[in-house]
């Protein structure tokens, strides 16, 4: 392996970190697409730094887009304030107001010039490693490692000394503001952070796999874990796993870079959304399914209790009395059985003392209207999960 | 932090065995467009190991890298460019190559010749391959490049560039009789970008581009009216498709030239910033150019 594919690995790796930590912050508050807008409302500054500096290529370009990075979010959190319109349109109002400025600039001075976002960010990370950083006629490394070096170890001082303050700003404003410390300057600084992290990685990988390495990683780790900390180095790990699997796929594909990582961020999404314990799709519909044999077992327990007759109570009728398929009946049955809530005598069902239990305790619940004491009861009382 | 730096670290050694072999017998040269792939060809012919990075009917403003790109770069020990800001953001990675020999093409141009920005006096015209004066320069520019690099072989390269030069003197020959069959005053070329500029100061054509010169722009809706009230007035027959651009910014100029009773066909596909398929007689430089002035004259008489 060269030393070029080392170093793009190791740039996309600490692309992926350094936008896991504001992405995570951003997803919990329903912000995500701030990234995105960023990545537009940028253009007015880089136009305005060109018509000062007369140069694609001045570092001056790249400040005043972080500053109109920050001048987003402030706007932003400026129109949310008023409570007249929600997040999301708040960022769709700001940022194409912005961007359009930049682009009629463009069309009033400086039509022959190729000047966009793309001309002045680098945004391709196949030619990171060719950019170099010289300092003294000595070569450290390409120029992007340093870049975000720079501003991964900023975000993670910040994070650590700001770690309780950030998350009770987030789960709980008011309470942040009771304690003492005011959520809004919280806001501001995961803003700006998220503003100079999307303008610097921006240059280092380009804006499409910005924005998918602030969401993506942020997102499949919110439906792994309710716990923040976890949340962070899940979406750290992922961020990084998919860093350089999509490299090796670009690398047996021969295609894009971005393209390949954010086709794994993706496919992992996706995997997760899948098959997470919790909040992934297949578990969502297996405690659907079971809930479902749950209720039918306590139809038929109630109907039991309700009659004594034996006629009520035999197996071949049940599909006619309470109007069942045979399946689901013969599903019913062998549930109730497994948890020894009846008992069958001479194809005649009845209940045993602890279906007996259950089903007056269920009775009581429903009359109270505290239907939710059911699900802690079947903790109780169930051997087998429908 | 550990898991994720056990993680890289496995993923390493997994795939860091699997290492393409390079070639390191002869010079690594590798160049960007087409056209200067064809150039770089025809003098070094089997004494470099060449590779190019844009395939035929890629847009060099718009050409976005894949990851064998990286390698071939980072083998190169000699990379050929346009310059000029036609590879876009690639240039400026050229131009800060320290490590490398990067050659811009444009360099063996005396750029007071060139066309430049009305707005801003530092950037100019980079389509510069459709004048074959300049491209007669550049081929004494690569044969001296490559003297250089490989020393041994200065014998084989100047009799190739000396060749080539012969070869560019005949196409200027055979192309100005064939354009002498056209009439001046229907010497006009309308294209879809501003790529064309060159081949008519060279070859006395009127050239109207839609677009601007970077084809990243979008044509306006003011454009084409303003185009097509030109094209009615000058009685232009035929406009013209570009291989790297999309055909649908022709289409609305022919639509809208249409809208106003008045007739223009589409005369072809020019081959403006990348050659036809490798292989092909539209894959070489001269191929391409008179391909282009054959379609050109054909639709336009």
């Amino acid at each position: 392996m060269s030393s070029a594919q080392i170093e793009i690995q190791v740039i996309a790796s600490l692309v992926a970190i350094a936008c896991a930590i504001p992405g995570t912050f951003l997803v919990l508050r329903k912000m995500a697409m701030i990234s995105d807008a960023i990545s537009h409302s940028i253009l007015p500054g880089i136009v305005i730094g060109f018509f000062i500096t007369q140069d694609l290529n001045s570092p001056l370009l790249i400040l005043l887009a972080a500053i109109t990075g920050i001048i987003t979010v402030v706007l932003v959190e400026y129109i949310q304030k008023t409570g007249l319109v929600k997040e999301d349109t708040a960022i769709g109002l700001v940022f194409p107001a912005l961007f359009s400025i930049g682009v009629i600039l463009i069309a009033k001075n400086a039509n022959d010039v190729h000047l966009d976002v793309d001309a002045v960010l680098l945004g391709e990370l196949a030619f990171a490693p060719f950019d170099r950083l010289i300092i003294y006629g000595v070569d450290v490394g390409p120029k992007s490692l340093w870049i975000i070096g720079c501003i991964l170890l900023t975000t993670l001082g910040l994070l650590s000394a700001f770690f309780k303050e950030l998350k009770v700003s987030t789960f709980d404003a008011g309470l942040a503001a009771s304690l003492g410390f005011s959520p809004g300057v919280i806001h501001y600084g995961l803003m700006s952070v998220s503003s100079v992290t999307t303008v610097g990685a921006f240059d280092a990988v380009g804006a499409i796999l910005v924005v998918a390495l602030m969401i993506a990683p942020a997102a499949t780790a919110y439906l792994l874990t309710t716990n923040l900390k976890r949340m962070l180095v899940y979406a750290m790990c992922f961020g990084v796993f998919s860093a350089i699997m999509g490299y090796w796929l670009a690398h047996i594909l021969d295609a894009s870079i971005a393209g390949s990582i954010t086709t794994i961020l993706g496919l992992i999404f996706f995997v997760v959304y899948l098959f997470a314990p919790s909040k992934g799709i297949i578990a969502v519909l297996f405690r659907e399914k079971q809930q479902r044999t749950e209720v039918f077992l306590l139809t038929f327990l109630l109907h039991l209790k309700n009659h004594n007759e034996e006629g009520e109570r035999h197996v071949n009728h049940l599909n006619e009395h309470i109007n069942w398929q045979k399946v689901r009946s013969k599903t019913v049955l062998d549930l109730a059985l497994k948890n020894n809530m009846i008992t069958i005598n001479n194809k005649i069902v009845s209940l045993t003392e602890k279906g007996n239990d259950f089903t007056a305790q269920a009775i009581d619940y429903i009359i109270t209207n505290e239907d939710t004491q059911i699900e802690h009861m079947k903790d109780d009382f169930f051997l087998f999960r429908g | 932090m550990k898991r994720t730096f056990l993680l890289f670290t496995i993923t390493l050694t997994v795939f860091g065995c699997k290492n393409p072999k390079k070639d390191n017998s002869k010079l690594n040269v590798v160049t960007t467009t087409t056209m200067i792939t064809d150039l770089v060809k025809n003098i070094g012919g089997d004494h470099i190991n060449l590779q190019g990075l844009m395939g035929s009917g890629v847009d060099p403003h718009l050409y976005k890298a894949s990851e064998g790109d990286v390698s071939k770069l980072a083998n190169a020990d000699i990379i050929f460019y346009n310059g000029l800001h036609l590879e876009g953001k690639l240039v400026e990675v050229f131009e800060k190559m320290k490590n490398k020999k990067t050659i811009a093409i444009a360099d063996a141009l005396d750029k007071s010749t060139l066309i430049g920005s009305e707005y801003f006096a530092s950037n100019f015209d980079p389509h510069i391959w459709f004048n074959i004066e300049y491209w007669k320069q550049a081929t004494q520019f690569v044969v001296k490049t490559l003297t250089d690099a490989i020393p041994e072989q200065k014998e084989t390269f100047k009799t190739n560039g000396n060749n080539y030069i012969k070869q560019l003197d005949a196409l200027k020959n055979k192309l100005e009789t064939v354009i002498e069959t056209l009439p001046r005053e229907k010497r006009i070329l309308v294209t879809a970008h501003d790529a064309f500029n060159y081949f008519g100061k060279a070859f006395n054509f009127e050239v109207v581009g839609l677009q601007g010169l970077s084809t990243a722009t979008e044509a306006g809706v003011q454009d084409v009216q303003n185009l097509s009230a030109f094209i009615i007035e000058h009685q232009v027959k035929a406009i013209f498709v570009e291989s790297s651009v999309p055909k649908r910014t022709i289409e609305a100029l022919q639509a809208s030239v249409k809208s106003k009773d008045h007739d223009v066909t589409i005369g072809g596909t020019l081959y403006s910033d990348a050659l036809g398929d490798a292989g092909t007689i539209e894959g070489t430089y001269i191929g391409m150019f008179e391909y282009n002035v054959n379609t050109i004259v054909n639709a336009l008489k």
